[in-house]
């Protein structure tokens, strides 16, 4: 797996500052949960643009017939620069990366919980569910732009937005509170504060939650050893590290081995 | 053109090109493996290695800045035994070069390590890192006190028959007092520039981005300072310098090496493309081909 050049499909603006963009990509292997290293670059052998320096990390939403689609939102400079470019354009990829969502086990009630943007790691995961619910928390009604195609899915959906905009107002863990059972395994992807609460109250209600993680990262392949997330010495592996890498050991941790005071 | 117009040979060590990767920037090589042609590199230099395994700083460790980032991953590293048990087999075992980077807390850690890879065998060369500025104990001390360095590197020297390359930091106040202090001490050869200290501060929490409040500058915007300082180095030089900062392509290793620099390394390229440094390589080729000259020739071309 090499660097590869995309070329942009689209680039729409789904509702204010929120964006889906389609990449070509020929016949992409991604199991769901895992992420792409963007560059937004002209693509090619060289890097032209040294600013920002980074690849960006973005979960994969869905395939497509050509390629894959993301999700983002506009936050920073690359996410504006990236906001700017058009179809036909190229950007730079690396990727899939990182380990992905494992299958839930028979018989549970399987519930997603996704905050903000936090949404586009889920969808190829929710794809291969039967009877799911998905508890969609935001901060306004734009940024539950992609509730549609969860519903397409078949899933039951619940929104809470701290607006009121859409949906039950407030924090979605209070969804997740009405909605957790005993035979419930939760998957969540969102900002570290809701991350901590899902965890406490599955961790509370003895059930299996699995968490994808997020935090700044260079490299995207275990090397730079910037994302590093601190875990409980259990979770430690056959090398008894503290730390463990978002990128390579995840991005898909048990919530369980995650020192979440730390985090 | 012939392989030799690539060709340098450092500390008695034949390259068959000038393009290392930098330490810390490349793990132990085995994670580049399906990124790149690890055969094609002049030379891996490893992860930092110590006596002792190291968990790391806590995070966030690195924040983007323009044209760079900041790091601070405080050296998280296997251990030295580890690394000859579980890392080197998969080196040896690569058509080039391995140089193991070394640091310690203290002078004995500094030997400890280097006698047990010198022991191991399958390693060309030891890089002394004295000059990590992510680490509160060692590292910096030796990197900006002559004193120091020329102890440090001349306890290792006495340990080993590795060639030594010592790395530099540019945080010292003359990097020419320095080269002189651990070319007197025995080292074979310098590598420089480490990152540059520095910090971003998170406005909206009011607080330094990095946990550890300071942190390494790398990348691009770093790479005006290096090739001054490696420019500088060689007005004193007896040994052979290798150069790193920013280095993003052909044309920037191309820089170091007029600048005096017999080698060059590419760090954090390799964090935005895995196959930067090999691509370095294919350039270096072009530009000697297309001039008619070989690596040998253009070392401190640009030296009056």
């Amino acid at each position: 797996m090499k660097v590869q050049t995309a070329k942009i499909l689209y680039n729409k603006e789904a509702a204010p500052g929120y964006f889906r963009i389609g990449l070509s990509w020929k016949k992409p292997a991604i199991k769901a949960g895992q992420f792409v290293m963007l560059r937004v670059d002209t693509g090619g052998d060289y890097p032209l643009r040294l600013d920002p320096l980074l690849r960006r990390p973005l979960g994969v939403y869905r395939s497509i017939g050509a390629g894959v689609e993301l999700l983002y939102q506009v936050v920073g400079k690359g996410t504006r620069i990236l906001s700017e470019k058009t179809a036909g354009e190229f950007l730079s990829l690396l990727g899939p990366l990182g380990n992905g969502f494992p299958a839930p086990p028979k018989g549970k009630k399987v519930i997603l919980v996704a905050g903000g943007m936090g949404i586009a790691s889920l969808f190829m995961f929710a794809a291969r569910l039967k009877g799911a619910t998905l508890l969609f928390g935001a901060r306004a009604k734009a940024e539950t732009a992609v509730a549609d195609d969860f519903k397409r899915l078949g899933l039951k959906i619940k929104i809470s937005t701290q607006d009121g905009s859409v949906g039950k107002k407030g924090l979605v863990t209070e969804l997740l509170k009405d909605e957790i059972t005993d035979d419930s395994v939760v998957y969540a992807c969102g900002p570290a504060g809701m991350l901590k609460a899902v965890s406490r109250i599955c961790h509370s209600g003895g059930v299996t939650c699995r968490v994808s993680l997020e935090r700044a990262m260079a490299c995207g392949i275990g090397v730079c050893l910037g994302c590093a997330v601190k875990t409980n010495p259990h979770a430690g592996r056959s090398d008894n590290r503290v730390y463990q890498m978002i990128c390579s050991d995840g991005p898909v941790f048990d919530a369980g081995d995650i020192d979440w005071d730390a985090f | 053109m012939t392989k030799s117009s690539l060709s340098v040979v450092i500390a008695g060590i034949a390259f068959k090109n000038p393009v290392f990767t930098a330490s810390g920037t490349f793990g132990y090589g085995n994670e580049f493996k399906n990124y790149t042609d690890l055969n094609k590199l002049g030379a891996i230099v490893v992860k930092g290695l110590s006596l002792a395994p190291r968990q790391g700083n806590p995070g966030p460790r690195i924040v983007e800045t323009p044209c760079g980032m900041l790091n601070a991953v405080g050296l998280q590293n296997v251990g030295v035994d580890a690394f000859i048990k579980e890392k080197l087999p998969f080196l040896k075992k690569l058509k080039t070069h391995t140089i193991a980077n070394i640091f310690g807390e203290t002078i004995s850690d500094y030997v400890e390590v280097a006698r047990r890879l010198d022991f191991a065998g399958g390693v060309a060369a030891l890089e002394i890192n004295i000059s990590c500025p992510n680490v509160k104990k060692g590292g910096i001390v030796f990197g900006t006190d002559p004193n120091e360095a020329h102890k440090v590197v001349s306890a290792v020297r006495a340990a080993t028959k590795l060639p030594i390359i010592t790395k530099l930091s540019p945080n010292a106040t003359d990097i020419k007092v320095m080269v002189r202090a651990v070319e007197d001490a025995g080292s074979d050869a310098v590598s420089l520039i480490n990152t540059i200290t520095g910090m971003v501060i998170d406005i909206a929490k009011r607080r330094p981005a990095l946990a550890t409040k300071t942190g390494g500058l790398s990348g691009p915007a770093i790479r005006p300072i290096a090739v001054r300082m490696v420019y500088e180095a060689a007005t004193v030089a007896k040994t052979p310098i290798i150069g790193m900062g920013g280095i993003m392509n052909a044309q920037d290793a191309l820089q170091f090496i007029m600048a005096g620099a017999a080698a060059v390394q590419v760090g954090t390229a390799s964090f935005v493309d895995p196959d930067a440094a090999v691509k370095v390589v294919g350039g270096i080729e072009d530009y000697v081909t297309r001039n008619k000259t070989s690596v040998r020739g253009l070392i401190g071309a640009a030296r009056g």
